[in-house]
């Protein structure tokens, strides 16, 4: 159980409908008569032992190191369509070409340590990026980073480089040249002592939890109000239901089933839903790159994406949290900006099991003696897999097979260990298979169309795709022109022109059906801090294991009083 | 004499053999730590194909080298300790991981399956002793809490003790909020506090097993010609209890503890999964949350061993306690 | 390492099987196993789709749905039947295999003696050592489609190990009773001495060890489907009980929905349990001679007792 759970912390879901009680009202701002001594404690996820970690370029670092310790130049809120919120930089400009960027920094920030904080250690970040191959996950083609003056970093690249432009600002974490000048391996250090900018730093470490600490030199002037942030570990979601009951949690986001029952009871805890995260049928859609399978047809797809009622998934599998997809597979609410044709934005609950049947009249699929489709010989029969243990997913293909049959399809639902599921959609050894659309880097649609549905990140049945890529084998040569040329600008209006084309295509292709945008459940304890971000004041992503964010909402809670 | 050298050449193979073994698993299955890295960031964020050099760089992976030399690097690695590097945990060493979850696993079930031990043999040894009493009678009950299963029966204890009457803490090894890890008083009456539960349910569910065997083999040992013999002697009762019947009867159910404590560490992953306890029962189930096949194959190794260990322990220990084998040697 | 033990403690005498008498520990266990297997058998056949959701999530029980919903409204009955199959399934995979494997192991080394039996001795030694869940658990990780048959396998893999020793004692003490010796003087082929003289002795032994490894089997699938490391796709009590944990049933009030699995199985391995109680008796008649109910027998009523009282007052 424990992936399941820490897919549900890490990547959980979807909508909700009950406003904030006790959250928003309260705090003036001021501390309050407790706010010496205040704590608040966080799970995260976190399960098992913990080890130290706070090494902000490594892939296991401590969920609390970008955002609670170390800072970025800008922050995106992928909670809502805001333009990035200055952290350590004011402003950033990019020449025509896209390849060199001017960074301007803050004024009056220091250290954890005391030291001033400048552009030199903006340059010499990226400097150590540029050096260090292991810690440049994201790939920038840097050419070189120096400081101009102490308020200016200039960055250049080798190609142009507009798409990268989240991973530079907005997800790259600013270390100060005087410790890290001295660290041998950039990329294997576990950073014992971090000094960083943000609202918190270390207090005490054990392999069962950790406390970190307001950083009282803060720039952000008040901030942040809470004395303590204690960090424990728990192991299902069983034992995450019974720590929060019990007032031992503050701040966590797990799926707890029932939770409107669970909370019933408990006037200070409250819950906040910020679906963002498209649950989707993926579907091997391309014959061309050795898909095989009634799914290749777009009018199966077309009728898979007609026939299931969205609205008994939300129910029975979504835990009536789950908010409307769009086909576009964006997010109607947050990137309504982006999606050009006003139909595409949602997808009706209900089924249309009557137009469904008409495509697939139409594309030949004829009724046979038992009630499902053939054509040619060929059964519409698809296998959709799926995780074992990830009971809500499970649900989902339970239910779409009882659905899909009324319209003639038949879905052979298969449970496989996770190691089998990613390799199968990796290497495209799969009909159809239950998964999710993931966060960008920022709001921008480039990112997910860009991995879901260019050539380049795809590959023949049996190779290896690009990971989080093109598992559909999607391969549209007006999708890749428009990627290519939305890549070339950084003018929202040419993006968006570009975007109208490929939401054109993939609404008519369907390579991922969107069945729902999956409920991300975040619970708070009210009676030690408030402030916590609202359904009507989404000022962050509330989930308590999202990096930045977590120090946005840190530095905002007050003391409840 | 010939009887200890045996046994250590028993051993020796049998620890070859886990090694061998704790060799092959994993370079029979498919499975690439980079690849298994990559996904496992895939669904925390945006990855990009270039993430996949910088973990290649990261990992310093190396599979090109003949098996042979492989096996030969591992077993030198094993002499000099190095298990190798932890995926989950990276860049921190399997063995540091190790060292820091076994000690609260031989605690915890370590403790609850001696405790269970010695009250399932010394009620087992009264049973039959009283043949009939009802205390003999409580027998089939007892056995019964083995036929449960026991995550079953630890998941309502703690759902009825630690939410529903709050009597005992509902995670954790001990109190992270308020007790700082020492060698203090405060700290060491938290760990008893929190490892309470968890030991109770281990005891509550195999006690029963040690109670019935002890039973048994006090009820064939009182049978013998030296009982009655003893008897005739007119010796104590408690004496010919303790010295003559429960003495050989407890034989058997010694070399099936030497034999359970294999279960220590097998049945530490559903009891700490159950509790949140940070043993290595849940570092085995972090691991292969993760793909770890390195801490995988370190907890392994590091659990045969602790089991071939105990059974040495028990060997030689047997040794002394039965005469029989001494003479034998 | 301490087969010889064993031996000692329990001895075998020539006889052929005997039924064991038809105690009321062995009548209840045979009643309610009996039960549970019949419903696993015949159960299926007449529940719904156990797989079919329904929009009546965590319902009680009722008329419609006997032993209530689960979240997304399955029927729990229905599971519970196809779940009782499953765990059947597996018992009896394992029980098959650990019979086959710890007869190989323990009885035909222990009878063939020599470097053979030395030899089998030592595997077997190993293979107990080695500790049985963390394999099981490796193995389905590296494992990516796991059957409901390859669960057994692997448990009955890691599982036989015990059985053998056991037997290994047993049977080297039964080769060297005279009556084996005399046969072996009379000229009787070695494995017809094997089949013939030693194996119908050894049943009881042999069947109470399967029993036990039924139990073991369906104790450990149960836990491996727990920890989310079962097999894939089927339904077991184990995997039952996985979904209902992960569904917080506890929690939610849904007992109906958490306690049926969990308690059949404890009650199947009770009605095991006490089958084993009486086939122990036969293996060791000294377990036989007195139960209370005998020593109630002999007891002198309070009449008696009072007679006797008021005799040597």
């Amino acid at each position: 159980m424990s992936h399941v759970f820490a897919r549900r912390a890490v990547a959980a879901v979807a909508v909700m409908a009950l406003a904030l009680a006790g959250c928003s009202g309260s705090g003036d701002g001021k501390p309050g008569a407790n706010a010496a001594n205040s704590s608040i404690t966080v799970f995260n996820g976190a399960n098992g032992t913990i080890l130290e970690n706070w090494n902000p370029f490594s892939p296991t670092q401590l969920q609390p190191t970008n955002g609670m310790i170390y800072e970025a130049l800008f922050w995106y809120n992928l909670a809502s369509d805001a333009a990035p919120q200055p952290m350590l930089g004011s402003t950033y400009a990019w020449n025509a070409d896209g390849t060199e960027l001017t960074v301007t920094t803050r004024d009056g920030v220091t250290w954890a340590d005391g030291q001033p904080f400048s552009a030199k250690d903006v340059a010499f970040t990226f400097d150590l990026i540029r050096r260090t191959k292991a810690i440049n996950a994201t790939g920038l083609k840097l050419r070189s980073s120096v400081a101009k003056d102490d308020k200016t970093a200039v960055l250049t690249f080798d190609a142009k480089s507009f798409t990268d432009e989240a991973s530079i600002v907005g997800h790259t974490p600013i270390i100060p040249e005087h410790v890290w000048s001295k660290v041998p391996d950039p990329a294997k250090t576990i950073n014992q002592n971090p000094v960083g900018t943000g609202p918190y730093k270390l207090k005490t470490f054990s392999a069962q939890s950790f406390v970190l600490e307001k950083n009282s030199a803060y720039w952000q002037p008040g901030k942040p109000q809470i004395q303590n942030v204690r960090y424990i570990s728990l192991a299902t979601a069983d034992a995450a239901s019974a720590a929060l009951t019990a007032g031992q949690v503050d701040w966590m986001s797990s799926f707890l089933p029932g939770l409107d029952q669970l909370l019933k009871n408990h006037k200070e805890l409250s819950y906040v839903n910020t679906p963002v995260l498209t649950a989707s049928v993926f579907t091997c859609s391309n014959v061309a790159l050795g898909c095989a399978g009634p799914q290749t047809d777009p009018a199966v797809r077309q009728a898979i994406h007609h026939a299931i009622n969205r609205d008994q998934l939300n129910k029975l599998a979504g835990g009536g949290f789950a908010a409307t997809a769009s086909p576009t597979l964006l997010l109607p609410e947050r990137d309504q900006k982006w999606i050009t044709d006003p139909a595409h934005v949602t997808i009706p609950g209900a089924p249309d099991v009557a137009k469904a049947g008409q495509i697939l009249d139409a594309a030949g699929w004829v009724k046979g003696a038992d009630g499902i489709r053939g054509k040619g010989g060929q059964r519409l029969s698809m296998t959709i897999q799926t995780v074992t243990g990830w009971s809500d997913f499970i649900s989902l293909n339970d239910a779409m097979a009882q659905q899909l049959k009324e319209a003639g399809i038949e879905l052979k639902p298969a449970q496989v260990s996770w190691n089998e599921w990613n390799n199968n959609q990796v290497q495209g050894k799969f009909q159809l298979s239950l998964d999710s659309i993931g966060l960008g880097a920022n709001n921008n649609p480039y990112h997910t169309y860009q991995a879901k549905y260019a050539t380049v990140t795809t590959a023949k049945v049996g190779e290896t795709a690009s990971t989080s890529g093109n598992y559909a084998r999607y391969s549209n040569p007006l999708v890749d022109s428009a990627l290519q040329a939305a890549a070339g600008t950084n003018d929202e209006a040419a993006q968006k022109a570009q975007y109208a084309i490929i939401q054109k295509e993939i609404v008519r292709d369907l390579p991922y059906i969107p069945i729902y945008v999956n409920s991300l459940l975040t619970e708070f304890n009210t009676s030690r801090a408030t402030g916590w971000p609202t359904n009507e004041n989404k000022y962050a992503l509330p989930a308590s294991w999202k990096i930045w964010d977590n120090g946005i909402v840190m530095a905002n809670l007050r003391p409840a009083k | 004499m010939r009887y200890l050298i045996r046994k250590f050449g028993f051993y020796l193979v049998a620890l070859w053999a886990a090694l061998t073994v704790n060799f092959c698993i994993p370079r029979l299955m498919p499975g690439d730590p980079v690849e298994i890295m990559m996904s496992k960031l895939g669904q925390k964020g945006p990855v990009t194909p270039e993430t996949r050099q910088s973990i290649e760089a990261l990992l310093g992976a190396d599979s090109s080298r003949p098996l042979p030399r492989q096996y030969g690097d591992y077993l030198a690695g094993l002499a000099t300790g190095d298990l190798g590097v932890s995926v989950t945990f990276f860049p921190a060493s399997v063995i540091d991981i190790i060292g820091r979850t076994l000690p609260w696993t031989i605690g915890l079930i370590g403790l609850a399956t001696v405790i269970s031990f010695l009250a399932g043999v010394g009620l087992g040894t009264l049973a039959g002793w009283r043949r009939g009493s009802w205390l003999d009678n409580l027998i089939p009950v007892t056995t019964m809490f083995q036929s449960v299963p026991y995550f079953w029966l630890a998941l309502i204890l703690l759902f009825l003790l630690g939410s529903v009457w709050p009597l005992f803490p509902l995670n954790g090894g001990y109190d992270v909020y308020t007790v700082t890890p020492g060698w203090n008083g405060e700290f060491l009456g938290s760990v008893l506090y929190y490892g309470a539960l968890p030991a109770l349910t281990i005891i509550v569910s195999s006690a029963g097993g040690w109670m019935l065997g002890m039973r048994n083999m006090m009820v064939s040992t009182l049978s013998e010609d030296y009982m009655l013999t003893a008897e005739a002697k007119g010796l104590r009762p408690g004496r010919i209890m303790r010295r003559y019947a429960a003495r050989n009867a407890v034989l058997p159910s010694i070399s099936g503890f030497a034999i359970s404590l294999g279960f220590v560490v097998a049945g530490s992953i559903v009891t700490e999964a159950v509790f949140s306890y940070p043993g290595i029962g849940s570092a085995l189930l972090q691991a292969v949350g993760g793909n770890d096949y390195a801490l995988m194959q370190g907890i392994f190794l590091i659990i045969t061993l602790a089991v071939l260990g105990a059974n040495l322990l028990v060997d030689l220990l047997y040794s002394v306690i039965d005469p029989r084998i001494r003479a034998r040697s | 390492m301490t087969a010889d033990t064993v031996a000692l403690t329990a001895p075998v005498t020539r006889r052929r099987p005997t039924w064991p008498p038809l105690t009321a520990k062995l009548a209840a266990g045979l009643i309610l196993g009996g039960a549970v297997v019949l419903f696993g058998l015949l159960g299926p056949l007449l529940v719904q789709d156990p797989s079919r959701v329904g929009d009546i999530g965590l319902a009680g029980p009722s008329g419609d749905h006997l032993l209530g919903t689960t979240q997304t409204g399955q029927d729990v009955l229905a599971q519970l039947a196809y779940a009782t199959r499953g765990s059947l399934i597996v018992g009896a995979i394992v029980g098959v295999l650990t019979l086959l494997l710890s007869a190989f192991f323990g009885i035909v080394g222990a009878y063939a003696g020599g470097w053979l039996d030395e030899l089998f001795s030592l595997f077997t030694n190993i293979v107990l050592v080695i500790p049985g869940l963390p394999v099981v658990i490796v193995i389905s990780a590296y494992v990516p489609d796991k059957s409901l048959l390859l669960v057994s396998l692997v448990l009955a893999i890691t599982g036989w190990a015990g059985s053998a020793r056991v037997l290994r004692g047993s049977t080297l003490s039964l080769r060297g009773r005279d009556y084996v010796l005399a046969c072996r003087v009379a000229g009787e082929k070695r494995w017809r001495i094997l089949a013939v003289e030693i194996l119908p002795n050894l049943i009881p032994l042999l069947a109470s060890q399967v029993v036990f490894a039924v139990i073991f089997a369906i104790l450990g699938e149960a836990g491996l489907s727990y920890l989310g490391l079962g097999a894939s796709g089927s339904f077991t009590w184990g995997t039952m009980l996985y979904y209902a944990q992960n569904g917080l049933a506890l929690r939610l009030g849904a007992w109906w929905w958490f306690v049926p699995p969990g308690l059949l199985l404890a009650l199947f391995g009770a009605a095991l349990s006490l089958i084993n109680f009486s086939i122990d008796e036969i293996i060791n008649p000294k377990l036989r001679s007195q139960t209370r109910a005998s020593r109630r027998g002999w007891r002198m009523s309070s009449e008696q007792l009072r007679k006797a009282k008021e005799s040597t007052l």
